[in-house]
């Protein structure tokens, strides 16, 4: 099978700190991979190399077949890949409808901006994915005047509007409760259907209920791979991460 | 999960938009039969600065981007059309009798240059006063916004721009006149007959309608969207597939072009043109306009300007220091209507909502119901893992 997306011994610099050093990481159709480490292990600047939010020094960054290392944001995000930032990076002084409206997949040049009209289609599609992520009933509502949880949601929503080939999330249940973290578990799982998804995650509760393939950062490199059972069993991951505790309590 | 679903009124024109612009669109048609013709002259002054001042809340008010060089896309408009209107004086009220501009002579030049000549046609003077300023914004543009240059320093960006070329055309004194400019020159005619001031006034009225309703028509569209979420983050929505940098190149241009044309209706009204409209205070003035009125408020900006001339004008008559007196006003808006005089006219009155398409429970078209069904069920299968855990 061959990958969605591909990175290749990749490597990123920050003034001197090595952030990253030789990250090979493969993304197969359809699939979750989940990415943990401790903090600073350079998971969310992972996923910013991939969409060029951060220079990548050497290596490569593939998707499907092609290679898009420090090509332009936009370029990227056109070709289909979707990003979740770790705030909720999202439109405060807009809409929820607005918010969903911008990301909406489809031609993003001047031209078609100015004539575009709000098609029934477009309209159905907006709905169709705040029905999806619970916010049909907040659709016209400042987004500042929601909750942190919420804010999330929106942020997923614009990545569902976006309909891109492979999603890459980062810390989507920060700061929700219990439940809201459960159904934004749901809300992955109905996503990966029909996506690839890489989604960086702290909770393990979290992990345990979407995770398929795990990928473990530490230091900027990848420590680990493989399931929940194998990477938990790993005496590496143990060391640096997890800690006994957490496992015998994870488990 | 709910089972209300919205409707989305959407009109391409609302009603009450089309009542209040045609009220006003009304009064100031029938103004300058009630006026004389100081107040005329200077109503059809503040019409350009206002669409002046318009042009500019498209770069700032929703674009975010503050610029200081709007007074400069205004000048070089009023060159064009000042080298047309000097070009074509009639060779009897031309001091020297030739084709040779009077400041042209006294600085030693003997034949006409080049790139001035072609502006003696009107249709090429016309496409200088937009093309020159939009050419000057496109490549100044390109350069700021594709590089990674952000924030203030595009403002200082625009102070540099607007102070070396004040600098530049008092230092070309053969071509351009100098500090004084281009005086003295010709009225506007059209096909041999002069334009009446009255005239003057109803064309600069269209040309300030005409601003107004594009930048409307622009703002309320999908652009508009983009150009707003370009102020509020433009990092995010690059990741949205938007090129940002090309919508900043875009606005920044189109801009350029509608106060470049403003300037080039201004020089047959004010009848010279100088260096004076390049320089940071007059670029610092349009800032004043736009600041007062209102960001982003389109109408903000035009009634400030308007306003603001108005009471520049009687406190001129009353004292010498009527800058005090706009100065204590800027102070009292900024400290106390922080966001401009706009934001005192009632929320339901304003042309961001008067043109809002708004959300109302109403019946459910075909399309969206089939949507909607589909996700209730989608959302009814996962209902049970929930409830399951």
């Amino acid at each position: 099978m061959k990958a969605v997306l591909s990175v290749k011994d990749l490597n990123v610099v920050f003034s001197g700190f090595k952030a990253l050093s030789g990250v090979n990481l493969d993304v197969y159709d359809g699939e979750i991979v989940t990415i943990i480490g401790p903090n600073g292990a350079g998971k969310s600047t992972l996923l910013d190399a991939i969409v060029s939010k951060s220079p990548v020094a050497s290596g490569k960054v593939f998707f499907n077949g092609k290679d898009i290392t420090n090509r332009q944001p936009y370029t990227i995000a056109r070709m289909g890949i979707g990003r979740k930032f770790q705030n909720p990076n999202v439109y405060n002084e807009l809409t929820v409808f607005d918010n969903i409206l911008l990301a909406l997949k489809g031609a993003h040049g001047i031209f078609s901006a100015i004539t575009a009209k709000l098609t029934k289609a477009k309209k159905g599609k907006i709905y169709d994915v705040l029905e999806r992520t619970g916010l049909i009933d907040q659709a016209f509502e400042e987004v500042s005047s929601l909750s942190h949880g919420q804010k999330q949601w929106v942020e997923i929503a614009m990545v569902l509007a976006q309909d891109p080939s492979i999603v890459l999330l980062d810390e989507p249940t920060a700061g929700m409760t219990a439940e809201e973290t459960f159904a934004t578990g749901e809300i992955i799982k109905s996503i990966a259907k029909s996506h690839s998804i890489v989604v960086i995650e702290h909770d393990m509760e979290f992990v345990k209920q979407i995770a398929e393939r795990i990928v473990v950062l530490h230091q900027g490199a990848v420590l680990a791979e493989g399931s929940v059972e194998e990477v938990q069993s790993n005496p590496k991951v143990i060391e640096v991460y997890l800690g006994r505790e957490t496992i015998n309590a994870a488990a | 999960m709910s089972n209300v679903v919205l409707g989305y009124k959407q009109s391409s024109f609302p009603a009450k938009l089309a009542i209040i612009s045609g009220i006003s669109l009304l009064v100031f048609a029938v103004i300058p039969f009630f006026i004389g013709s100081f107040q005329l002259s200077l109503l059809s002054k503040l019409l350009l600065f206002g669409s002046l001042a318009v042009s500019l809340d498209l770069v700032w008010g929703f674009t975010g981007i503050l610029s200081f060089a709007h007074g400069v896309f205004f000048t070089l408009g009023g060159y064009a059309a000042a080298y047309y209107l000097k070009l074509n004086l009639s060779a009897a009220n031309n001091t020297y009798g030739g084709e040779l501009p009077d400041f042209m002579v006294w600085n030693g030049l003997e034949v006409l240059p080049w790139f001035i000549a072609p502006l003696r046609y009107f249709p090429i003077a016309f496409l200088a006063m937009i093309g020159v300023p939009a050419l000057f914004a496109y490549i100044t543009g390109s350069f700021i916004f594709r590089s990674k240059v952000s924030g203030v320093y595009i403002t200082i960006i625009t102070l540099a721009i607007s102070s070396a070329l004040t600098t530049f055309f008092i230092s070309q004194q053969a071509y351009t006149g100098g500090t004084n400019g281009i005086t003295d020159v010709s009225r506007l005619s059209f096909f041999g007959t002069e334009i009446p001031p009255i005239g003057l006034y109803f064309l600069i009225l269209a040309y300030t309608t005409f601003v107004m309703a594009l930048s409307w028509w622009l703002t309320q569209s999908n652009f508009g969207l983009i150009l707003r979420s370009i102020n509020e983050n433009e990092n995010r929505i690059a990741f949205l597939g938007y090129d940002v940098a090309q919508y900043k190149i875009f606005i920044w241009t189109l801009s350029a072009a509608l106060a470049g044309m403003a300037g080039g209706l201004f020089v047959p009204l004010n009848r010279f043109i100088s260096p004076v409209y390049l320089a940071v205070a007059f670029g610092t003035q349009v800032v004043i306009w736009v600041a007062i009125g209102g960001r982003g408020t389109l109408v903000g900006p035009l009634a400030a300007a308007i306003l603001l001339g108005q009471i520049q004008n009687s406190a001129e008559r009353v004292t010498q220091d009527w800058q005090l007196v706009v100065g204590v006003l800027l102070l009292i808006v900024v400290l106390f209507i922080p966001n401009g005089l706009m934001s005192l006219v009632p929320k339901q009155l304003r042309l961001a909502n008067l043109s809002k398409p708004k959300p109302l429970p109403g019946t459910v078209k075909a399309a969206e119901t089939t949507t909607t069904e589909k996700a209730q069920t989608e959302v009814a299968q996962t209902e049970p893992a929930r409830r399951s855990s």
